[in-house]
């Protein structure tokens, strides 16, 4: 196995909020290779989106450390990049959709090279033909695939996602699902996905991590061998499937 | 649905009804409903404007009141959006800083053209400080509310793409801002209009403001009339001025404005 893009060591954060210090998340071990889905479940207040800032470098661990490519991280690392859950909030409601994506890249490149990026990225995320509309033009999945496509103009070695679909509707949802999974095997891109949705969690990973407790701790990291072409309809139906969601809701104490 | 009504033109049914009221209002003086001495009919108000602008007056006085309108308005803007953004930005200056705002804010501004007096005379500088300082207001309130109320996506945003400090500042959070910015200048310039004139009025003998005072001791009704309608027609094309700029400016900013 080559060297992991991503790599936490007992990596701890504690906050201080009015009532002092509280630790969120302790203890962290992950490593994510290259082009992997990496799924992260557990229920709320075990420190998901915590967990989700330290890696963007948002956050810094209180202990601990985290690599990107072998260096410590100390900031926002170049190549990685999050994608939030409230788009309407994340995204720049005074620019076009065009000028959404070209937000990242537009003071670091070339004219001409970040008109080509946009244009790659909205076509893969299917999104040309809306280039100029404002992000209030759109529905609320076209705004989340805006905000994909601002984070794939960076040509992230990692995306980092905050349960980018949890305010969507099922069949926006799935369709948004799979994309990513097209986009995961056209750009090489390693996706770690945090959300509440173990069904989410499987259909999409190749690895599910169960974080639990307070503060939360990653209690499992469970690999899912299913057929790498996930369909909506005949993967979700398969008995291994179906066991692996059986298994993740048990240890996440749901039965 | 405002935005609706602007974009499909002129709103007919409405002219209808101003006009349908200047009608009447023509028909009563002249068929002696009115028997007021000093209300003119609409069409000798005309005449009146017609006359004034033939001589120049017109012409100079509106300039003059214009000249005091954007000097004074572009001070408050000035202070206004520096001490906005001070107090939205930085939480140890609203704690310092606030009490005071809340406690000036309500004084009338008018009350302070006695002070203008006093310093400056009847001049220009009297008709500023009766303008700018209640026109700071407006523009400073909605400046903070536009920056406190930003919501911290945005700098989440910008660290997550990786830009600077001052780049979040400048990319992200002015833009931000900016819509409840424009706001504030606009309810600004409609007061800076207003204090423009009572300082006219009270403080300094030139512009439309005076003009009406002048005309009205002159027993000229028709002609006090007429810089009172200039005085309107003044409000609605600056506050059409200042839309319009801004919505060729910033498109998306004027989305949710009317």
């Amino acid at each position: 196995m080559s060297d992991p893009v991503f790599e936490c060591r007992s990596a701890s954060v504690t906050l201080s909020l009015s009532g002092g210090a509280r630790p969120i998340i302790s203890d962290i071990n992950l490593d994510i290779q290259q082009a992997e889905f990496l799924s992260i479940v557990g229920p709320s207040g075990t420190g998901k989106t915590t967990l989700l800032r330290m890696l963007g470098g948002l956050l810094h661990p209180t202990s601990g450390e985290v690599r990107v490519n072998g260096a410590i991280l100390t900031g926002p690392p170049e190549g990685v990049v999050i994608v939030f859950q409230d788009y309407a909030n994340a995204l720049l409601q005074w620019r076009t959709v065009a000028a959404n994506v070209a937000f990242g890249i537009e003071r670091k490149l070339p004219a001409k090279e970040c008109t080509d990026r946009v244009n790659a990225a909205l076509d893969l995320v299917g999104l040309s033909r809306r280039a100029e509309d404002y992000p209030w033009q759109l529905s609320g999945g076209m705004q989340q695939r805006v905000q994909i496509a601002r984070a794939l103009a960076l040509r992230p070695a990692v995306m980092l996602m905050d349960e980018p679909f949890a305010a969507l509707d099922a069949m926006t949802k799935a369709g948004l699902q799979d994309e990513l999974l097209r986009l995961r095997d056209q750009t090489r891109t390693s996706f770690v996905f945090i959300t509440h949705d173990i069904e989410e969690a499987v259909y999409l990973g190749d690895r599910v991590a169960v974080l639990k407790g307070s503060p939360g701790r990653i209690e499992d990291i469970v690999k899912i061998e299913l057929p790498s072409l996930r369909d909506q309809i005949s993967t979700r139906q398969m008995p291994e499937f179906l066991a692996y969601r059986y298994g993740l809701h048990k240890a996440i104490g749901h039965g | 649905m405002a935005d609706q009504a602007r974009r499909s033109g002129i709103n007919w049914a409405g002219l209808a009804v101003l006009l349908a009221l200047l009608v009447v209002w023509e028909a009563s003086v002249r068929f002696g409903l009115i028997a007021f001495e000093f209300v003119p009919a609409p069409s000798s108000i005309a005449a009146g404007a017609i006359r004034l602008s033939r001589e120049g007056i017109l012409f100079t006085d509106l300039l003059h009141t214009l000249m005091s309108i954007a000097m004074g308005w572009g001070i408050a803007m000035v202070i206004g959006i520096s001490i906005g953004l001070l107090l939205g930005f930085s939480s140890i200056a609203r704690k310092f800083g606030l009490a005071s705002v809340e406690i000036l804010r309500p004084m009338p501004g008018i009350a302070f053209a006695p002070l203008g007096l006093l310093l400056f005379g009847f001049s220009l500088q009297t008709e500023l400080v009766v303008t700018v300082l209640p026109t700071i207001w407006p523009v400073m309130i909605n400046t903070m509310g536009g920056v406190a109320n930003i919501h911290p996506r945005l700098t989440d945003v910008g660290q997550t793409l990786r830009l600077s400090p001052t780049e979040i500042v400048r990319h992200l959070l002015l833009p931000a801002a900016l819509p409840s910015i424009i706001v504030g200048a606009r309810i600004s310039l409609s007061l800076a209009l207003v204090m423009a004139i009572v300082a006219e009025i009270v403080g300094n003998p030139a512009g439309l403001g005076y003009g009406i005072v002048r005309e009205q001791q002159a027993m000229n009704p028709d002609l006090m009339f007429a810089y009172i309608a200039v005085v309107g027609i003044l409000g609605i094309v600056l506050n059409a001025g200042v839309l319009a700029v801004t919505t060729v400016l910033w498109p998306a900013s004027t989305r949710s404005m009317a």
